[in-house]
């Protein structure tokens, strides 16, 4: 089991956005974290990745307990995530978003960057080519001078996995990774998906797509905040409940 | 005798609070509402100042009449202001930031080239002394501590009972719900720094009366308005008062034990320790 | 801005935002500038220049800070902490300027990391508001410390001790205008070239991360406060630096040099000049104080004449002055922007 919440809750003032939230991923998985909007999805991102603390409950990630961690601490110890919105360096170009998302490996120190020791210079060589072949796997190599702020918006988002690569992630959280795409970029996104799994890397997104659902091996929906039902998507997609969550009372599967 | 002593202090400190309390507020409403360090709030209570003293000393003016004149005045300048000074660079941080930067060097300036270094105060609103029971207070003092209250007051209902005092408060909360519904912000802007400036004009006028003018003294009150504004926290209106109070009440108290300038050190103390402990401030929400 | 920067793999400088500066210009300018004290005569002028290179580290400094979306208010307190420690611990300890001077620095990177820590949690303007605040405080705390010392400045501050080797060179600075002047000149050669490494290698480029976006910056890794303080702390040494210098240079310390107004001139400076280049606090420091003093004669109506320039290039030009040129360059549509096509790949 690489990530589990138990528990896990958060309340705005007298609204619990997410409660007693129980779910696991395990290495390797694909999971997808579904439910109409204000579900609780995007809160529970930012729970398990350090950004809010949590009112009570708890997330562990790879046997340790991260709960209240900060983020950057999180992203130390492996998990990556993307945004749903403003998830850029805006003023930085393609290829800069991505060298400057290597901090933390290999990681400089400040005398031996001011000095540009050796060892700062093959770092940065390393993560100058290290950059490129990320670039080259989510396809964004050729715009890589392009400013990240002129990019369409479907490659922005592309750009934000590109860069969560950088961490080294073992678990990947993507917040709607693939909202705004066009038809084409969707297919082409879906096939990075497939190398990134195929990489060993456990991904854990947010969407609200039901055709990227089907690449997943669990789904876990979620509804005003609660777990309302896990399983395969075939099972997800004839449960009563869901239905009703997402296309109301009157109208039946 | 010490109760005597301790009442004049005790009114030191409403009057200060209350004048603290006035330009904090107007700092805070164009800081939540607009985003903008209005450092030219510096020069705006001292325009108020020096145009009550014009009115009433020069042009022979009733005093509360200059007043109220003074407040008018520098409030329609707030119109000024916000049309032609910070609307055009709205959200632009670092042109917002210049602007204001050039007012209060333009105008501080402008002024000590006109007026320069004669000593001058605004002719005193309620001169004399109040006795009783063995304590004289000095009824300047008090008359402005009650002053500001009353305006303090009329604000928070303004902003509680009237619309566009409603929408002035959304805004200021930064609530989605002022965002969708299509309320003109640059009307509700306008207004803003308008009241700022009127609030700014009349402690500037008040206390006038009671120091010296010159024509740097906003810097302090600046000073004073940010730092109840900080010890407040983000996007509290009301912690504004809460924290003018306790402020008044240490700048009048402070001084008895300590010299002049530890208070400053003091409060800069406070500051760090509350910033360490509650980032966001006092009465403030989460970030 | 529009334009394509081509990514130079090749260098060891991470180039962030723009191409290194290679205009000839640089050189010629320093080369000019080594060569001033033979066409001006005059100490006043040499006294000007002096103060200006002095005035260009520490809004340099100031825009350091300011790369990690940090406009401090309160600067020129950090130039008085090292001023007034380094006049102190020479003066009553008698040690060497040459000494006192780093110290000084120190003093202020230190009392930076201080109040650093608590101040940096905040954001953006809330921070320029605390910065202004703390600026403030520090000066009163250095007027309550002269005020027990009885004075109303520091004075008898030693100047900078003489280099003396025998046979090679000899140079004193006591009542030598010119001694100073290429002292000045070349602490700030080296304070801007450590102060445009920093930017271009991979600190700086942390640091502009986080003012880009300090969500994704933390989901990368970096320790925002730990970054948003290192970059205080790093500006305020240079202050401190710069300050020290002029403690021994002037002789003598008052309080409101270093207090409100000129911390705000120091913002000025820095955002007239333009905030986006290195080059920006440069030119802005240069005309703002420079242009003043050629107009001598109206002494009063500087600020005046500051207010006109400052109102001028709000309007006129967003970047500040140093950014004209990219501003020119856009309007004539020489951006050689591709058509980024549909596909990713």
């Amino acid at each position: 089991m690489l990530l589990e919440t138990k528990g896990l809750t958060k309340h705005f003032g007298g609204l619990a956005a997410v409660s007693h939230l129980d779910m696991q991923v395990n290495e390797g998985e694909v999971v997808g974290l579904i439910g109409p909007n204000g579900a609780g999805k995007t809160t529970s991102f930012n729970l398990m990745s350090g950004f809010l603390r949590p009112t009570g409950g708890t997330v562990a990630f790879d046997g340790h307990d991260i709960t209240g961690m900060k983020p950057h601490v999180i992203a130390k110890m492996g998990i990556g995530r993307t945004f749903q919105l403003a998830s850029l360096f805006s003023d930085f170009t393609v290829l800069e978003n991505v060298v400057a998302s290597f901090y933390l490996y290999p990681k400089s120190g400040f005398w031996q960057a001011f000095f540009n020791t050796p060892a700062y210079r093959e770092k940065e060589k390393y993560i100058l080519n290290e950059a490129g072949k990320v670039l080259q796997l989510v396809g964004l190599y050729k715009v890589k001078d392009h400013l990240a702020k002129n990019l369409p918006h479907g490659h922005q988002k592309v750009l934000g996995v590109a860069r969560a690569l950088a961490v080294k992630p073992k678990l990947l959280l993507l917040d709607e990774p693939i909202a705004g795409m066009t038809r084409d970029e969707i297919i082409f996104f879906l096939g990075v998906l497939e190398k990134m799994r195929s990489q060993g890397i456990t991904i854990l997104l947010v969407e609200h797509n039901m055709e990227i659902m089907s690449l997943c091996d669990r789904i876990i929906v979620l509804n005003f905040g609660n777990k309302i039902a896990e399983g395969s998507p075939e099972e997800v997609r004839q449960n009563e409940e869901v239905i009703q969550a997402y296309f109301g009372s009157e109208h039946a599967a | 005798m010490v109760s005597g002593l301790l009442a004049q202090v005790a009114v030191n400190a409403l009057m200060l609070a209350s004048m603290y309390i006035l330009m904090a507020l107007g700092f805070a409403l164009l800081l939540s509402i607009m985003g903008v360090l209005n450092f030219a709030h510096a020069v705006i209570y001292m325009a108020g100042g020096y145009v009550c003293y014009q009115l009433a000393a020069v042009y022979g003016i009733n005093q509360w009449l200059s007043l109220v004149l003074s407040a008018v005045i520098v409030g329609s300048f707030g119109l000024f202001l916000e049309r032609f000074c910070y609307r055009p660079f709205f959200g632009d941080v670092n042109r917002t930031m210049v602007m204001s930067l050039a007012l209060i060097v333009i105008l501080e300036s402008t002024v000590n080239i006109l007026v320069g270094s004669y000593v001058r105060s605004v002719p005193s609103f309620a001169p004399g002394v109040m006795r009783g029971g063995g304590v004289s207070l000095s009824v300047e003092r008090l008359v402005t501590f009650v002053i500001g209250a009353l305006l303090m007051l009329a604000l928070i209902l303004f902003m509680q009972k009237t619309k566009i005092g409603q929408q002035m408060s959304a805004i200021s909360q930064e609530s989605i719900g002022a965002v969708l519904q299509g309320i003109n912000i640059y009307r509700v802007s306008a207004v803003a720094t308008v009241i700022a400036c009127a609030l700014a004009a009349v402690a500037g006028s008040l206390m006038g009366a009671i120091t010296n003018l010159n024509p740097f003294m906003g810097d302090q009150m600046l000073v004073k308005a940010i730092e109840v504004v900080i010890l407040a926290g983000i996007g509290s209106i009301g912690g504004v008062v809460g924290s003018g109070l306790i402020l008044g009440t240490i700048d009048s108290f402070l001084p008895l034990v300590l010299s002049g300038c530890a208070t400053d050190a003091l409060g800069l103390g406070i500051v760090i320790l509350i910033l360490l402990f509650r980032p966001q401030g006092l009465f403030g929400h989460e970030a | 801005m529009a334009t394509r920067h081509k990514y130079d793999s090749g260098a060891f400088l991470v180039k962030v935002k723009g191409k290194p500066f290679k205009s000839a210009a640089v050189p010629v300018l320093v080369i000019l500038l080594f060569l001033l004290p033979l066409f001006v005569k005059q100490p006043y002028y040499i006294h000007v220049f002096i103060i200006t290179l002095l005035y260009i580290i520490v809004v340099s400094s100031l825009r350091t800070i300011a790369l990690s979306g940090q406009v401090s208010v309160g600067h020129a307190a950090f130039m008085g902490i090292g001023a007034y420690f380094s006049g102190v611990i020479s003066k009553e300890l008698g040690w060497m300027p040459w000494l006192t001077i780093p110290l000084g620095g120190l003093a202020a990177m230190f009392a930076a990391v201080l109040i650093g820590y608590p101040f940096t949690r905040v954001r953006a303007i809330y921070f320029s508001m605390v910065s202004l605040f703390g600026g403030i405080a520090i000066v009163n705390i250095i007027r309550v410390a002269q005020k027990w010392t009885g004075a109303i400045g520091l004075t008898g501050i030693p100047p900078l001790s003489p280099i003396d080797i025998p046979g090679v060179i000899s140079i004193t600075f006591l009542g030598e205008k010119v001694s100073y002047y290429y002292f000045t000149l070349l602490l700030t050669l080296v304070c801007l070239s450590a102060l445009y490494r920093i930017e271009r290698c991979r600190i700086g480029m942390t640091w502009k991360s986080i003012a880009q976006s300090h969500l994704v910056a933390s989901s990368v890794g970096i320790n925002e406060v730990g970054s948003r303080v290192l970059s205080f702390a790093t500006g305020c040494f240079f202050a401190g630096i710069a300050g020290a210098s002029y403690a021994h240079y002037n002789l003598v310390l008052t309080a409101p040099t270093f207090g409100f107004l000129p911390s705000i001139f120091l913002v000025m400076y820095m955002l007239v000049g333009g905030r986006d280049r290195f080059g920006g606090p440069i030119i802005g420091t240069a005309i703002l104080v420079m242009v003043p003093e050629f107009f001598r004669s109206l002494k009063e109506f500087t600020p005046l004449i500051l207010g006109a320039i400052m109102v001028v290039v709000v309007f006129l030009m967003p970047q500040g002055i140093a950014g004209l040129f990219d501003q020119i360059k856009a309007r004539h549509g020489q951006d050689r922007r591709r058509k980024v096509p549909t596909h990713a790949a």
